[in-house]
């Protein structure tokens, strides 16, 4: 009886002296003069965000006017919800990674930093040193709003010895029907399959893309992908999983495409879609040879570009936003570039990081690195109207709706996101 | 018959027992593997060679001393909140009927259906309000009450007989002392089994914590492990899987420690 009391009584005690120590945590932070401290969120995690942790800790080393406060926000979505709320709130931080659908979303609201002025002014940026492919989701409106950072093309993964085992081109299929034909050719019913991806929207928009087809019209305004050209990506996709040589991972969102992998690192499937972020993890992981090529081609080749750009945030202070460009400008730095893009596989941003000896020197021991580059001239910037982020959304679940379910028609599913489409966009 | 009854009964037990055991088991065996046996299939359950570095990777990877030491301290000041207020109000909801009985009691059952996404946006405005954003009170004040407590103690509270209270007013005994002295060390079981609900559902919690934290001091342990994990694919499993290890570690030696508590509350629900 008393035992219960005490514990009570020991119990609020100590939960007083944990909020009082809260309260104090809070006053004793003092704002110091100098240096500049700025807030920087990113979304990677494991070994890439391990390495931004560095550049971070690199670029605080290498001057002491600046020091940058990096906090990891989840994933891609969950950053993107928290800097909505953090805006609400105005606790936002000065500079962040958004992902390139989004960035439009951000600057039709108000919330990002026009970057002209700074690219243009004393402590400039030469815009043409990054390389043209990348900054097609920079501009919203013909304002220069973000910087390239951490970006990517989806990539056709083969397991080489697979292929060449099954007397196939190790360098993998050109074309659509190529593909079919390789993921027939290697599937092994019930133990192998030829060929998986996530049914995720980014491998949709590519083979929309390379059908030479839109998601939406010119202007933004309207769905444009329940055309025969967004039908047939779909219908592809459905038909190979009806036929039993393609696997759709299941899972949502990220888990899909870690099950892609895994099962692409466990020689389950010997062909995947997935992003030149997941290179040096891959090859690393995988006790085979591992092969990247082009998307293949239906018309034309085509992809989208992904992964993020760095933005500053507009209802930061003045003096806040010229640290937060000091910084992009170190992140995007040509030797940071390269740094990144080693220890990752994404794509260094800026054209003398390609020509570098560092990266040719790469290109030539892990020919692999350079597919993602080479097939820029070929990608196109992600929609990015405001409401892309739920439009993307409301496709996905229709496209992954009409490959499950044998009763929907993938023209039905479609035109249901159509429908929802043209509301959002409005 | 009897025999064959008990054997296949013994048996049916057995097989449940293993669907829930296998995914811990596997847990534990993938943190103790290295990389290349993580992605062998079917897997082997005994790795090879047992890799303690995977727990010393995941730990270092981070702070994961303040993430734990955050972790207890929020997990525990929630509990202790909520057995504060939970008390005074089962008590009052069992004993009396007051004007708007309906009315409160009711809006305390409607809270048990809204989830926490619903609430983050307000509630986050609010801290920020309060400046609170860079301390540990957002992450305990928002869950101080529990509807879901009020309303397991308020069923217990109500199968205390009247006799005992008529008795202990007899005695001059004040409506605290009953509360207290009397009503809450009858239903211990009960405080015993909410405890363990809140504990693990607070420490487990990954999306309060990562909504409502800006900054690594103030973070918990789910936080941590989740960015074991890289966003694009390719993930070092054992290093997650060693991670998770350190996260039930603690939940495991309280389930240890309360194992004959636990039995007690379901047994106790057959007693009037």
């Amino acid at each position: 009886m008393y035992k219960m009391k005490r514990l009570l009584t020991i119990c609020l005690c100590f939960m007083m002296v944990v909020l009082l120590a809260a309260c104090g945590n809070q006053t004793n932070e003092t704002e110091t003069n100098s240096p500049e401290e700025i807030e920087f969120w990113y979304s990677l995690g494991g070994k890439s965000g391990k390495i931004i942790e560095g550049m971070v800790e690199d670029f605080n080393k290498s001057q002491d006017e600046i020091v940058v406060k990096a906090t990891y926000q989840g994933d891609y979505y969950a950053n993107h919800a928290k800097v909505l709320s953090a805006l609400a709130s105005g606790t936002q931080p000065d500079v962040t990674m958004i992902e390139i659908a989004s960035i439009g979303t951000f600057a039709e609201n108000g919330a990002l930093e026009d970057l002209g002025p700074y690219a243009d002014g004393k402590s400039g940026l030469d815009l043409n040193e990054f390389i043209p492919g990348l900054m097609g989701n920079s501009y919203w409106k013909d304002t220069l709003y973000a910087i390239p950072f951490n970006r990517s093309t989806p990539l056709l993964y083969v397991n080489k010895d697979m292929l060449s085992n099954a007397n196939l081109d190790p360098a993998g299929p050109k074309t659509w029907d190529e593909l079919r034909e390789y993921a027939r050719k290697l599937t092994k019913n019930g133990e192998v399959y030829g060929f998986s991806t996530p049914i995720d929207i980014w491998f949709y928009e590519a083979l929309v893309f390379e059908n030479g087809g839109k998601i939406l019209t010119d202007d933004g305004t309207k769905p444009a992908f329940n055309s025969q050209k967004g039908i047939e990506p779909v219908v592809f996709w459905k038909d190979m999983i009806e036929e039993g040589v393609m696997r759709m991972p299941p899972g949502e969102k990220y888990n899909a495409w870690d099950v892609a992998v895994q099962d692409f690192i466990n020689q389950k499937v010997a062909m995947i879609f997935t992003s030149t972020g997941s290179l040096n993890n891959l090859i690393s992981q995988a006790r085979f040879e591992v092969g990247t090529a082009f998307l293949p081609a239906k018309k034309e080749y085509g992809v989208p570009t992904g992964g993020t750009n760095l933005v500053i945030l507009s209802k930061s202070s003045a003096d806040e936003k010229k640290a937060a460009w000091e910084f992009i400008k170190y992140m995007t730095d040509k030797d940071q570039t390269i740094n990144w893009s080693k220890g990752t596989g994404y794509m260094p941003v800026k054209v003398s990081a390609v020509n570098s000896e560092e990266m040719k020197k790469l290109y030539e021991e892990k020919p692999q690195f350079k597919v993602a580059i080479d097939q820029l001239e070929y990608a196109k910037p992600r929609p990015m109207v405001p409401g892309y982020k739920e439009l993307q959304e409301i496709i996905m679940t229709e496209i992954q709706r009409a490959v499950i379910d044998d009763n929907v028609s993938v023209q039905e599913a479609l035109d249901n996101a159509a429908k929802k489409a043209e509301k959002l966009l409005k | 018959m009897k025999k064959i009854l008990y054997v296949l009964d013994k048996l049916a037990l057995i097989l449940l027992a293993l669907i829930f055991v296998f995914p811990f088991v596997w847990m534990v065996s993938t943190s103790f593997k290295s990389l290349q046996e993580v992605l062998i299939f079917p897997p082997k359950w005994i790795p090879d060679k047992l890799m303690f570095q995977n727990f010393v990777k995941a730990w270092s990877s981070g702070p994961f001393v303040t993430y734990f030491i955050n972790s207890v301290l929020v997990s525990v000041s929630i509990l202790a909140l909520q057995f504060a207020t939970m008390v005074p109000a089962a008590y009052a909801f069992a004993r009396y009927k007051f004007k708007g009985y309906k009315l409160v009691f009711g809006i305390t059952i409607a809270a048990l259906m809204i989830p926490p996404q619903i609430t983050f946006l307000p509630v986050y405005l609010q801290m920020s309000a309060w400046s609170a954003l860079k301390t540990h009170i957002p992450l305990i004040i928002p869950f101080g009450a529990s509807a879901f407590g009020i309303f397991l103690l308020r069923q217990s509270f109500m199968q205390v007989p009247d006799e005992i209270i008529e008795a202990a007013k007899l005695d001059d005994a004040s409506e605290w002392k009953i509360m207290w002295n009397i009503m809450v060390p009858m239903a211990r079981p009960v405080f015993i089994t909410f405890g363990l609900f809140s504990f693990i559902y607070h420490w487990n919690d990954y999306f309060w914590p990562l909504v409502m934290t800006n900054s690594e001091a103030i973070r918990t342990l789910p936080i941590g492990i989740a960015m074991l994990k890289d966003a694009e694919g390719g993930i070092n499993w054992n290093i997650v899987m060693a991670g998770n290890m350190i996260l039930v570690a603690p939940i495991l030696l309280v389930f240890f420690f309360a194992r004959r508590q636990i039995i007690k509350a379901f047994v106790y629900s057959g007693i009037k």
